[in-house]
């Protein structure tokens, strides 16, 4: 290996609040070569971005390094003063942010911001950095970019901001990019025009990238070598084909194990890994990871392995070699499916089912005034076409899944099923009764069996009452029960969701994000519907907690005979839990159909465009280009039309319904043979 | 721009209308009315009932309201029954030199404020923000008059330094030839302004110094210095604006009493004798001064963060 751009060695960080230190990063070594990839994976609280963040001497008040170097071209930016790393800052390294949203100064504009490292590193004139900095956005991708650089952030879409904030980072030609979570806050698509935007950008300018992700899929195609984080510590560390053909620690098999679209079976729950990532107060002794492990034994909790090459190995000279810190490593040869020996077994009965309908939606819309006020519908103004009629039905016992990036009417069409609002046209019915025909007392005995799961349960929780009440609200309202029966109906739910009874007297902010997620469930259980509407129910999870969750909601359907509308952006969640789909695009359905069908042979280009962004890359595959479409003023006809490959002018006129049989559906002019 | 403008000016015209059926209404409940205040306990029934008549104080309410306001509408507020002078003449000469009052205590507001919250925001949980919280607290919670006394007694008694009264010119101008004189009252209605604006500031710093883009900023390589100046304070003084806007009115009730402690010429004194003696008129002119003002401050507010924040400026 060549010299190395970046050596971190040794690295500890603490970060110490007013009543507690917590030793975040332990012992962190990591080698960079110029020109290199590297990936850090792991769950929220590994230490992967304080890692990144590190580098640049960027940590968060409280946090300090404590022990060892950070080399970067021979300095050591552990110990440099701060104007030193003022100079590297923005010079010679980039850094990305995860929420373009937030990241961007909403007073500045484009062009202002995206010159600033070019006046402060560079001798560069005012005209001659702007001139630069435009040059910089167009390279990103920016259309128009001498127009943009007089708008502010505000008035860019969210891929359009990263795309500026990615030229910021580059504009001084950094040898490092350091990438944080860049395309979490994103949607697919565009999450792959971004990565796609980075690796040419890479290649380009010959500069080394850190990625720091979540996310398995992302670090997969993107970097040549991964270390994956776990307890401020590198639990393995290998390049990337070697650690996605056969991980070795125990942690990165169960993370692995615990991804949906790595599950074979759709009917067999998920791996997961149960328990919680250490709190890093004290020091543990032995094994992170011992306490949640499966193959933890009496060493493991009292002996810290090291990183090694084997069990009986010793520390490689090359330090970008598959390490891993495991005493018990699973086997090491690949092609043998190292996640199946920890893959429970499959539930015994199937499912029960049946065929009718509790849930049908005939021709729904619904659009919002674009202007408020009180005579806005009376001027007949131009309003938001959320929803433009959607026909589905849901079955009793089924989970329909509903995919869309974000702005595709998804969740409107949640809130529309549940009753929370009034379509502008066509009906909702559950069981056979039009929402609209109910009143009063007949419309609250309806509500009670359809309920709603949101993505943030802390944020749709009274953060004033304990969950006791808050599980106990619906009971009151609908008046069921006296005091005594309702304490036995909680205790019972929390049983049902695999919590504490003892946790009616707490808070819900006193709950991990997972824990929240199962008193959200049971919220929603709490009247015993029919049908559960759950909106993005495990888009705030760490795959190991989503696992559980998505194991618990199915576990539940099957006793309970229950049926949800599962709403997620989430491909391959969809894929694992749901019976059937439908495709969303912009306000409209553009493919509905069994699981598998739409999965592995979709009818829509739009679907074929979403599938292709987490499938390996094809040469013959059109990935997305473009962005969607205001819904103030949607396309006529199909409305992916200006995204879409096969369009014509043909596509302006309403497309037709196109079928495959056993229900599979799309409306499409130029369906997808396959 | 221009659409936004017109219907604030539009809403601003609905509360000034609002504004004065209040004060209209709430004046003539008051016990014993003008005829008492003006001619004294000891006019005879006859007086009262003729001076009544003569005033159209006999008419129904709604009917004098309609009256007051058609008067108004010609640009005549009335005359005073006291001082034998027209309101609108009063207010001509007072409202000047309150508004001076007013300007100067704002500036020096501003002036003492933005660089103590920043201070404080900077230092935060350090030593300087403990003393500065501390000194801002206790100008917060000392009433005016109170505040005004201390001053009195310590610059102008024990160390005679400044005179206790205001100038008493006619003009603006002359009014700005004493500026020793002006210098007590200004201060007074400034701290708590002070205090208020710096409190506000220093979470205001606060709020967007941890924001994401503060972050974005140091790792351009921004010093933290410029980051405050560049980034920072822009956002942050962004709803100070609103702020001072909205002062409008607190600073008036500040001026009515540092202006009668210092006998200070302007509205606020005016108003002060008119609400001794019921004078009617002055008291209505006044009110609907007030109103304007506090209706402009805010659409002034509205419309400077319209053109300040981006954001804001390109909503339709």
């Amino acid at each position: 290996m060549t010299e190395p751009l970046l050596r971190i060695d040794d690295l500890h960080v603490d970060i110490t609040t007013r009543d507690r230190t917590v030793h975040a990063l332990d012992g962190i070594d990591l080698d960079l070569a110029p020109g290199e990839a590297l990936g850090l994976v792991g769950e929220s609280g590994c230490g992967k971005t304080l890692t990144a963040l590190s580098v640049l001497g960027l940590l968060p008040a409280g946090g300090r390094i404590t022990r060892g170097r950070i080399l970067f071209h021979g300095t050591d930016l552990a110990a440099a003063p701060e104007p030193v790393l003022r100079g590297v800052r923005g010079h010679t390294v980039g850094m990305v942010f995860q929420d373009p949203l937030t990241s961007l100064n909403p007073t500045m504009t484009i062009g202002a911001q995206v010159a600033e490292p070019l006046r402060l590193h560079t001798r560069l004139t005012r005209a001659e950095a702007r001139a630069k900095a435009e040059e910089m956005l167009g390279l990103v991708g920016l259309p128009r970019p001498a127009e943009r650089m007089t708008h502010y952030p505000h008035q860019l879409s969210g891929g359009m901001r990263q795309r500026v904030a990615i030229a910021m980072a580059l504009v001084c030609e950094p040898d490092l990019l350091i990438a944080d979570e860049p395309t979490t806050a994103l949607d697919v698509t565009t999450q792959h025009q971004i990565l796609e935007l980075v690796d040419a950008l890479r290649a380009r300018l010959g500069m080394a990238l850190i990625l720091v992700t979540h996310d398995l899929g992302v670090i997969a195609r993107r970097v040549d070598r991964v270390a994956v984080m776990y307890g401020g510590r590198i639990a393995e560390h290998a390049p990337v084909r070697p650690l996605f053909a056969a991980p070795r620690h125990r942690y990165t098999q169960a993370l692995f194990a615990a991804l949906p679209e790595r599950a074979p079976d759709p009917a067999r729950p998920l791996a997961t890994v149960p328990g919680r990532p250490p709190v890093l107060t004290t020091r543990p002794t032995g094994c992170r990871f011992a306490p949640r492990c499966g193959f933890a034994t009496d060493l493991c909790r009292t002996a810290e392995p090291e990183l090694t090459d084997g069990p009986d190995g010793g520390r490689p000279a090359d330090r970008t070699a598959h390490t891993f810190a495991c005493f018990h490593p699973a086997g090491p040869a690949p092609g043998a499916d190292p996640v199946a020996e920890i893959r429970p077994p499959a539930p015994a009965t199937a499912p029960p089912r049946a065929d009718a309908p509790l849930l049908r939606l005939t021709d729904l819309a619904k659009s919002y005034p674009l202007h408020g006020g009180p005579f806005a519908r009376r001027r007949g103004a131009a309003g938001i076409s959320a929803v433009a009629g959607i026909s589905l039905t849901v079955r009793r016992g089924e989970t329909f899944g509903i995919v869309g990036e974000s702005g595709c009417g998804k969740s409107t069409l949640g809130r529309l099923a549940v009753g929370l609002e009034a379509p502008t046209t066509g009906t909702v019915e559950v069981a056979g009764r039009d929402l609209a025909t109910l009143r009063g007392g007949e419309l609250r005995a309806h509500r009670r069996e359809v309920q709603l799961m949101f993505q943030d349960s802390a944020a749709a929780m009274d953060p004033r009452m304990r969950v006791g009440a808050v599980l106990t609200e619906p009971l009151v309202i609908q008046g069921i029960g006296d005091r005594a029966a309702r304490q036995r109906r909680i205790a019972g739910l929390l049983d049902d969701v695999g919590l504490p009874r003892g946790a009616v007297d707490r808070y819900p902010h006193e709950f991990s994000g997972g824990q929240r997620q199962r008193l959200g469930l049971a919220r929603a259980l709490a009247l015993a519907p029919s049908l559960v509407v759950a909106d993005e129910p495990v888009s705030a999870l760490d795959v190991s907690v989503q696992a559980q969750i998505l194991n618990l909601m199915r576990a539940l359907q099957r006793e309970k005979g229950l049926s949800y509308l599962f709403i997620s952006h989430d491909l391959a969640v969809v894929r694992h839990v749901a019976d059937r789909v439908g495709v969303m695009y912009l306000g409209k359905l553009v493919e509905t159909g069994p699981a598998e069908a739409v999965f592995d042979r979709p009818l829509h280009p739009y679907t074929r465009g979403l599938l292709d962004t987490v499938r390996p890359p094809d040469p013959a595959s059109r990935p997305l280009g473009g962005e969607t479409p205001s819904a103030a003023a949607p396309p006529s006809g199909c409305r992916f039309r200006t995204r879409c490959a096969f369009a014509t002018e043909r596509c302006a006129a309403e497309p037709p319904l196109v079928g495959r049989g056993a229900g599979h559906v799309a409306s499409c002019h130029f369906p997808l043979r396959g | 721009m221009i659409g936004f403008l017109a219907k604030r000016l539009a809403q601003a015209l609905v509360v000034l209308l609002l504004v004065s059926v209040i004060v209209f209404v709430l004046l003539h409940l008051l016990p014993g009315g003008p005829a008492r205040a003006i001619l004294g306990v000891q006019a005879t029934p006859q007086a009262v009932a003729h001076f009544n008549h003569q005033q159209g104080y006999d008419r129904s309410l709604p009917q004098q309201y309609l009256m007051y306001l058609g008067r108004l509408l010609t640009g005549d507020l009335g005359e005073s029954y006291r001082l034998n002078q027209s309101v609108g003449s009063l207010l001509a000469e007072r409202l000047p030199r309150t508004a001076l009052l007013a300007g100067l205590s704002l500036a020096l507001a501003a002036v003492l404020a933005v660089p103590l919250g920043i201070l404080q925001a900077v230092r935060r949980g350090r030593a300087a923000d403990h003393v500065l919280t501390g000194l801002a607290f206790l100008a917060y919670a000392t009433p005016v008059f109170f505040l005004g006394l201390v001053l009195v007694l310590v610059f102008s008694q024990q160390l005679p330094l400044l005179p206790a009264e205001a100038p008493q010119a006619d003009t603006v101008g002359g009014i700005l030839a004493e500026p020793a004189g002006l210098v007590l009252p200004v201060v007074t209605t400034a701290l708590g302004i002070v205090a208020a604006f710096s409190r506000y500031l220093r979470s205001a710093v606060l709020d967007n110094l941890g924001e994401d883009y503060v972050r974005t900023a140091r790792a351009k390589g921004q010093s933290g210095t410029r980051v405050l100046v560049r980034h920072v304070l822009r956002n942050a003084l962004l709803p100070l604006v609103t702020l001072l806007g909205l002062y409008l009115p607190t600073l008036f009730s500040g001026t009515l009493v540092v202006e009668s402690m210092f006998n200070y010429p302007g509205m606020g004194l005016l108003f002060w004798n008119a609400a001794q003696g019921s004078d009617f008129p002055v008291l209505l002119g006044v009110t609907l001064v007030v109103g304007v003002a506090t209706v402009l401050g805010s659409l002034l507010a509205d419309v400077a963060y319209a053109v300040l924040d981006p954001r804001i400026r390109s909503v339709p």
